[in-house]
């Protein structure tokens, strides 16, 4: 949420829960950037992300897999 | 069109994807098409609608549609299957180019596809226009705004004369999709008629924007809009990047703090731009040096009008529609609010003077979502506002469920259009004389008990 609060400049509490394609991408990047690492998320995966939960879940199975691999 | 955009040596590379695209194959690509478009049905004096993402296979059966004397009807590929019928019931092209399969993912910036064209209509295209895209209409359905050939020959132009664009044998990193104007002229026509490779990043990412500036040695120009700003001022170069010239955005007004994240980081200039669809490119500051001000393009005029811009433009680019609010005499009027400075002519744009709100760069009219939300069933009123991202506050007609309701928006409404935020409310506030309230603290009260 803090993320996403830096893209549009808003407090995190008011943030929304829902996302779409340019929120994602700025997520990904800021994970990918904080963890020096490429999140490798099929297109299914990031299809079905539509909320801020969806993604971390996403985002932790991706960096969980690599950190294994 | 051959001329304009196909002249220069065969060899040259016009795309990299980053599999390098040479004219020749170019030409080669777009004459087999041209042949599976005329097929279909395509005639000189027809249409064909593009329902592509951004693709080798758009570029293709863009330029084959305007070789085959056609109409090219660009349909964002994220509009929904309802809003693309209605347009394609308005438009009546002769063929539709669709995907029958992509590949690559949400954050690719190109993508693979293998295209169909489908026979449509039987009918000439609406207008002599060379292109058609659809706008987010004030009004309900998107407003169809066409430009004929001479027009974007003469944007191509204009082009070449505006300081600080990149040269030929250089190389525009792409990042705004070529379906809207200022991927299109700026980057994909302009490109192709000067000589400049065109290189989309792999993905839609800081690493791999910085990847592609460096995987060439020719001076690159980024161009994107200010999301994209964001993306790059928060990605740590592993290295120098001599290589880098300039980044231009265009879309909406770029935050100082933003600009200068961008400019303490790479050390070169951040140029803004200033079009819109009906007329292109208006206005540039490519050397970041009149930020937020603009100087109008060659052979551009922009006046004010009782705090409104205009800007020069000979004739109505809106099809099927005549209203002297939007265009009359030769000007458009843009409804965008702003000055021109007697002395210098510089143009500063001070926001909208309408209900139209910009979302990654692609202009959407907030009355289209209201119209659209409020005409569901089960819907008895809805407000649409912009809160920071576009809110939606429903007053439902019986039992209505959120996810009811994000569901039948999906239907209808292109994921960049829907409400980031959704509030169902028994009763919407109103004034007393039974208005509804557009305020948005008054909404946000509302919500909260």
């Amino acid at each position: 949420m803090t993320m996403l609060a830096e893209l549009t400049a808003k407090p995190a509490a008011e943030v929304s829960d829902r996302i779409g394609s340019m929120e994602l991408a700025w997520l990904v990047h800021l994970v990918e950037q904080r963890y020096e690492r490429r999140l490798d998320i099929t297109d299914d995966e990031l299809a079905g992300i539509r909320t801020v939960d969806d993604a971390l879940l996403v985002f932790r199975a991706s960096l969980t897999a690599s950190a294994d691999g | 069109m051959d001329e304009v955009l196909f002249a220069g040596h065969p060899t040259d590379v016009c795309l990299r994807l980053p599999e390098p695209v040479d004219r020749a194959t170019l030409h080669r690509l777009v004459t087999a098409a041209q042949d599976r478009l005329t097929s279909a049905g395509l005639r000189p004096g027809g249409a064909a609608a593009l329902r592509l993402p951004p693709s080798l296979a758009y570029v293709v059966n863009l330029l084959a549609t305007w070789r085959a004397g056609g109409q090219a009807i660009l349909l964002d590929h994220r509009l929904t299957d309802h809003e693309v019928d209605r347009a394609l019931a308005r438009l009546t092209p002769q063929v539709v180019v669709a995907p029958l399969r992509t590949g690559g993912g949400a954050l690719k910036i190109f993508v693979d596809v293998t295209e169909a064209v489908t026979r449509y209509a039987d009918r000439p295209a609406v207008s002599g226009h060379a292109v058609i895209q659809l706008s987010s209409g004030s009004t309900g359905p998107s407003k169809v705004i066409g430009r004929t050939a001479a027009d974007l020959v003469a944007e191509v132009h204009r082009y070449t004369r505006i300081d600080g664009v990149a040269l030929p044998g250089e190389r525009i990193i792409l990042l705004p999709s070529m379906v809207h104007v200022l991927g299109l002229v700026g980057g994909l026509l302009y490109g192709l008629h000067a000589g400049v490779e065109l290189v989309p990043p792999e993905r839609l990412s800081g690493d791999a924007v910085l990847a592609a500036i460096g995987a060439g040695t020719s001076p690159a120009t980024v161009l994107g809009v200010p999301f994209h700003i964001g993306l790059l001022a928060s990605t740590r170069p592993a290295g120098p990047l001599p290589q880098l010239r300039r980044m231009t955005t265009g879309g909406e007004l770029v935050p100082a703090a933003v600009a200068r994240a961008f400019t303490d980081r790479y050390g070169v200039p951040l140029g803004n731009m200033y079009g819109m669809t009906e007329v292109g490119v208006i206005g540039t500051d490519l050397h970041g040096a009149h930020r937020p001000s603009i100087a109008p393009a060659p052979g551009i005029e922009v006046r004010e009008s009782g705090g409104e811009l205009w800007v020069s433009c000979p004739a109505s680019p809106y099809v099927g529609l005549s209203d002297p609010t939007r265009w009359s005499d030769g000007w458009l009027h843009t409804r965008d609010a702003g000055t021109v400075d007697e002395d210098t002519g510089l143009v500063t744009v001070r926001g909208r003077l309408d209900s139209q709100v910009s979302v990654g760069g692609m202009k959407v009219d907030l009355t289209e979502v209201e119209a659209t939300v409020a005409e569901l069933t089960g819907v008895a009123a809805a407000v649409v506002v912009w809160d920071g991202g576009i809110t939606a506050y429903v007053q439902p007609d019986g039992p209505l469920s959120e996810e009811t309701l994000d569901k039948l928006l999906a239907e209808r409404l292109a994921g960049y259009k829907r409400p980031r935020a959704l509030h169902l409310l028994d009763q919407l506030p109103r004034t007393t004389t039974g208005k509804l309230v557009r305020s948005t603290d008054a909404l946000r009260s509302a919500v909260t008990p």
